[in-house]
């Protein structure tokens, strides 16, 4: 919200500079976040009156003008056209300053010599976006009983300075000048004047009754203030409101209406101004209606329907309420009889109706947000004082009001003591008193320690003493608050088995050379489909995704993992191995619960290495985990290379899979030929692992080593030898390593060699050839009987 | 006999002066001393000899034998040492080649902070909580105290999965969960992803991360908070750094505050990291509103606490100065590999 330091300067006398002025209303609580100058740069531009216009003898693009600048008179030639004689202009005399910082001095056009320079709105630093293309391209030309020689600066609050102010949601009191000044009063413990309204008190409202009643059908309306006008003459609103509007971004309309948007920005009460004799009827009724179209005052046509709230004239509707007028019942040249509509609507239906129409309007985003009904009847007598000081209406005697449910002031009881606990500091009961009053609320003392303390009725969000805590402490200063040391109990703290698990996993993938990746929970249906598998019934679709391409939340992090891949194939990166540790979603089948989420570790590689050397880090993985064997089954996703994939199961459960990408998928995503990858389900991994470090006592006998040489059929597994291998060497084999396999030369066609070694240990005593040959043959035995295999001598 | 033994010692030495190699020292050995060797068979014929002459010949043998011994393994020492010496000369390297490639990958740039943020307060005390990210909108919303017609409801802020069940837009819900579940005294952080309907930009994204710290217990006051949170600053960004703390609104807390810090860049001098301000700001907190106490079945009157929450990717980028948060979540290595 935009406001301006001189506007606030006339409710407190606020003598800080501005940025300190700034600082301090921020540190209450009104977050400044910018304050700039209207034009820093200008200087030495003053009115003057065009007396005299002449053609320039030399030049048919040029007059020249004689300006009376008040105290003397100059000639200034120009080219401007919108120019004529009796035209009051700012006029930048020579020395002076443009807001885009050139110098102006006395320049000779064409043989006369001009002194000084006529300045448009531009010239001078103004909002152009606030003005018409028309007035914005010519000179500007200032009203007729502006005052001659007078500094431009003042005249049009060039000097002042624009605070932009980010309001927090539950201070809709504060979307006004008056609003903040009440928090620069409080802050810097300063008086504030107070704004003077219409007294309409000794007027009876028999001559208002005679035009108008107002009735209200819908409890989305609160309260409903109506005062009515006699137009005298509808012009432009004299200089001092045009400039209060421009330097607060609002466009001047013409004196009746700027006068709604002076109290709107003043007050924060949004004001409506209907034309009389437009509304064709005697009544308002504020109520839904059947209706299915409205054009507002923008020349727009709304589409409405039963759940906004209308203002209508007991038939049609002439306003949506709290948002914009209908064009039916607008303010024209013609309007005689302005109705002045100061109503109260509740922020929720305005909100919705508001967000409905797309149309957010400086009314609805007060409204949104809360007014405080209260304001209604103040704002209606402001406005009218403000239509009679300029000279814009008579008034007409009386005031409607339909105020069903008055609201009656809360009170909310401040314990000191229970104040100083809670913040920890130490405040006397009337400090904490005097701060309360200075932010405007009505304190006494109950007792000892406690204060029962009356809220405004523009302070909604004060409820509870926690709030009241707030009031002082701001006013107080967060900063002078001391930082301590939590007392209370010791708490250990620290991270979980699962959570510390999560971490050695990462820094495993990290040294074996893996980075970690971080990439969205969305996928889609496209996206899926591109990993060559049907689409499973378990998805988690959202009702509002951000477009098709995010409109599921991932049940895999295959997809993003061989995205990653394909961004960086195709960026160049010649080589990658990536990882992440992330959650899945998928449907829950017992209704009533939430989705299910599981952590996944996906690893992916390409540019290097084979399937063999994911599966190592897989398996170093997994050794890390306490898990020592893993089997690897072939099988697995369609996204996998039917050749090329293997399920990983521990003790019957499955773990995940692994496998090289199929290449329809390789070309779906645009991948290197050969990616690898591999997926664990991280639950089931902790689950299967055995963290628990135990010594076991280093051997006293010596191992012996047998290598066994197996000539087999190709198409034969090796886990299915090495199971035979386990299984018929009990407790004495240590351990075994298959550490060749050879094709080619000396072996049969679809034959392969698998070369183990064996090692043996008992760890009471020395093993002998007598305890090892038995077992040997064992081996050999079954593995002749399952596969036909050989002995390799 | 004294005479052929002197020669025998001479003759010995010779040979073994001529022995260049290691593996034919022993053969000197054997020569002499072994089983069969020359002195061995010498002192063989020792019993010939009168009994005047024995003691002095089986002296001198002894002698011979020392001697001979002791030439033996200065022989082999040098030969060693040559050896030695020659394997040196033959391996020497230019070590100025490279090294063989070995590839450390790393952690992502926000893993890492959060693992420093978790450092700090673990170091406190705290634990760590996780919750669900698709969470009852109750959770996410009611419970927090947001009014029911906040605006942070609509289908335009908050992704929803269904009528009652929204991607959770912070992660505060895992604090009511941990309240509604656990027993004061509480200290824990909650890091997590979390989503809000923003398009992707520079500074936005469907998808982030935030963290956020809860502590309840008896008597803990908003000078607690300031103590620790301003602590937290000191350790994650340095010893000297200054916090500010400007008063804020959040439904969940009451009395609110948001933190900034002096910036890490210029020392609060003023400069682009800080759009020239001095001051960055870091984190939301505040008491915990009494009735979020009251929602998770904790009496205000009898405990007090406070809660905070920071934009982990927001500061990520402070932190490494990253300019686009895009980069984050695309993982380019080029990117991905400058963090190590
Ligand atoms: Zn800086």
């Amino acid at each position: 919200m935009l406001v301006s330091l001189n506007w606030l300067k006339e409710f407190v006398d606020i003598k800080m500079a501005p940025f300190d002025f700034g600082e301090a209303l921020t540190m209450s609580g009104t977050k400044v976040e910018t304050l700039t100058i209207v034009s820093e740069n200008v200087v030495n531009i003053f009115t003057g009156k065009i007396t005299k216009i002449e053609a320039h003898p030399n030049a048919d693009k040029l007059t020249i003008c004689t300006v009376d600048l008040g105290m003397d008179e100059r000639v200034i030639v120009t080219a401007a056209k919108n120019v004529f004689e009796g035209a009051i202009v700012p006029v930048a005399i020579d020395g002076a300053v443009i807001a885009n910082g050139t110098k102006i001095g006395t320049n000779d056009f064409r043989g006369v010599l001009s002194y000084g320079m006529f300045c448009s709105i531009e010239e001078l630093g103004m909002n152009t976006d606030l003005f018409s293309k028309e007035i914005m391209e010519g000179i500007l030309i200032l009203p007729e009983n502006t005052p001659l020689g007078m500094d431009a600066r003042e005249l049009l609050w060039l000097d002042d300075v624009i605070i932009d102010v980010e309001l927090t949601a539950n201070r809709s009191d504060c979307q006004s000048i008056v609003g903040i000044a009440r928090e620069a009063a409080a802050t810097l413990d300063l008086p504030m004047a107070e704004v003077t309204g219409y007294d309409a008190t000794s007027e009876s409202n028999a001559e208002i009754a005679d035009y108008l009643a107002v009735r209200i059908e819908d409890p989305a309306c609160p309260r409903y203030v109506a005062k009515m006008l006699k137009v005298k003459k509808i012009e432009d609103s004299p200089l001092w409101l045009q400039i209060k509007l421009l330097n607060s971004g609002v466009r001047p309309i013409n004196n009746i209406v700027d006068v709604t948007n002076y109290v709107m920005l003043e007050l924060g009460q949004p004001l409506h101004a209907f034309d009389y004799h437009s509304l064709q009827s005697q009544e308002i009724v504020v109520r839904t209606v059947v209706d299915k179209k409205i054009v507002t005052l923008d020349d727009k046509e709304r589409e409405i329907d039963e759940s906004m709230l209308m203002i209508t004239n007991g038939k049609a509707p002439v306003a949506i309420a709290g948002v914009m007028g209908g064009e039916n019942s607008e303010i024209t040249e013609k309007t005689s009889l302005v109705v002045l509509e100061s109503a109260n609507f509740n922020k929720g239906s305005v909100r919705l109706t508001a967000k409905q129409l797309g149309l957010r309007t400086e009314a609805s985003s007060r409204f949104e947000k809360g007014v405080d009904p209260e304001l209604a009847s103040v704002a209606a007598l402001r406005a009218t004082q403000l239509l009679l000081d300029i000279s814009a209406c008579d008034v007409i005697e009386g005031m409607i009001d339909v105020y069903p449910q008055v609201a009656t002031l809360k009170k909310v009881a401040l314990d000191v003591n229970w104040f100083n606990a809670f913040v920890g500091i130490s405040l006397t009961v009337e400090e904490v008193s005097s701060m309360l009053t200075r932010l405007f609320f009505t304190v006494k003392r109950i007792s000892d320690t406690v204060l029962e303390v009356e809220v405004p009725s523009y302070r909604m969000d004060i409820e509870l003493k926690e709030d009241l805590a707030e009031e002082v402490v701001r006013i107080f200063g967060y900063d002078r608050i001391p930082g301590t040391i939590m007392g209370g109990e010791t708490m250990v703290g620290g991270k979980t088995p699962v959570q510390k698990f999560e971490d050695s996993l990462k820094n495993i993938l990290v040294g074996q050379g893996y980075y970690e990746t971080l990439t969205s929970s969305f996928t889609s249906e496209k996206r899926l489909r591109g990993l060559n598998t049907q689409l499973e019934d378990n998805l988690i679709p959202l009702i509002n995704p951000l477009g098709e391409e995010n409109s599921i939340m991932r049940h895999t992090l295959i997809g993003h993992q061989l995205e990653v891949i394909s961004l960086n194939y195709n960026r160049k990166n010649p080589t990658g191995c990536f990882f992440e540790l992330s959650n899945t979603y998928q449907k829950n089948s017992n209704s009533g619960e939430l989705p299910i989420e599981a952590k996944k570790l996906a690893i992916s590689t390409y540019g290097s290495g084979d399937y063999f050397e994911l599966k190592g880090v897989v398996e170093l993985l997994l050794k890390h985990s306490g898990i020592d064997d893993p089997d690897f089954v072939a099988g697995g996703s369609d996204f996998l290379h039917p050749g090329r994939k293997a399920e990983i199961f521990v003790k019957g459960i499955k773990l995940g899979e692994i496998g090289e990408i199929h290449p329809i998928v390789v070309k779906h995503y645009e991948l290197p030929k050969r990616c690898y990858v591999c997926q664990l389900s991280f639950d089931e991994l902790f689950e299967s692992a055995s963290l628990d470090n135990k010594f076991t006592d280093l051997p006293k006998f010596p191992a012996s080593n047998r290598d066994l040489a197996i000539l087999v059929k190709a198409e034969i597994p090796a886990a299915a030898i090495a199971a035979i291998i386990r299984k018929n060497s009990g407790e004495i084999l240590e351990s075994f390593e298959l550490f060749d396999v050879y094709t080619g030369a000396q072996i049969p066609d679809g034959y392969k060699s698998l070369a183990y070694a064996l090692n043996f240990r008992h760890h009471e005593r020395t093993l002998t050839d007598n305890d090892i040959n038995p077992v040997i043959d064992q081996i050999l035995g079954e593995l002749k009987q399952a596969f036909d295999a050989q002995l390799r001598e | 006999m004294e005479l052929e033994l002197k020669q025998l010692r001479d003759r010995c030495i010779a040979d073994l002066n001529a022995v260049t190699e290691l593996k034919t020292l022993d053969n000197v050995r054997i020569k002499y001393l072994g089983k069969k060797g020359e002195l061995t068979i010498a002192l063989k014929g020792m019993g010939k000899l009168s009994n005047e002459e024995r003691p002095i010949i089986g002296k001198l043998a002894n002698e011979i034998r020392e001697e001979i011994e002791s030439n033996i393994m200065a022989q082999k020492q040098f030969l060693e040492r040559q050896e030695i010496e020659a394997q040196i000369k033959e391996e020497s390297i230019d070590v100025s080649l490279p090294g063989q490639k070995h590839q450390a990958g790393n952690l992502h740039p926000l893993t890492t902070i959060i693992n420093d943020l978790k450092e700090i307060f673990l170091g406190m005390g705290f634990s760590i909580a996780e919750g669900p990210e698709i969470e009852w909108a109750k959770y996410n919303f009611d419970y927090l105290n947001v009014p029911q017609d906040h605006s942070a409801r609509d289908l335009q802020d908050t992704f929803y999965y269904q009528d009652d069940i929204v991607l959770r837009t912070q992660t505060s819900p895992v604090q009511v969960r941990v309240m509604e579940e656990q027993q004061p005294p509480l200290r824990i952080i909650s890091p997590g992803r979390v989503y809000r309907c923003d398009e992707i930009d520079a500074t936005h994204s469907p998808v982030f991360h935030q963290m956020e710290g809860l502590v309840i217990d008896k008597g803990i006051t908003m000078s607690d908070l300031k103590g620790t949170l301003d602590l937290f600053a000191k350790k994650l960004f340095g010893e000297q750094t200054k916090t500010k703390f400007r008063p804020h609104q959040f439904y969940f807390t009451e009395p609110s505050a948001e933190m900034d810090v002096t910036c890490f860049k210029c020392g609060g001098v003023g400069c682009k990291v800080c759009s020239n301000t001095g001051w960055i700001e870091i984190l939301g907190c505040g008491m915990v509103h009494p009735n979020v106490l009251r929602f998770c079945g904790i009496d205000p009157d009898e405990y007090s606490g406070f809660a905070f929450g920071m934009g982990l990717d927001r500061i990520t980028m402070i932190k490494y100065g990253i300019n686009d948060l895009r980069l984050l979540f695309e993982n380019d290595l080029r990117f991905l590999a400058q963090f190590k």
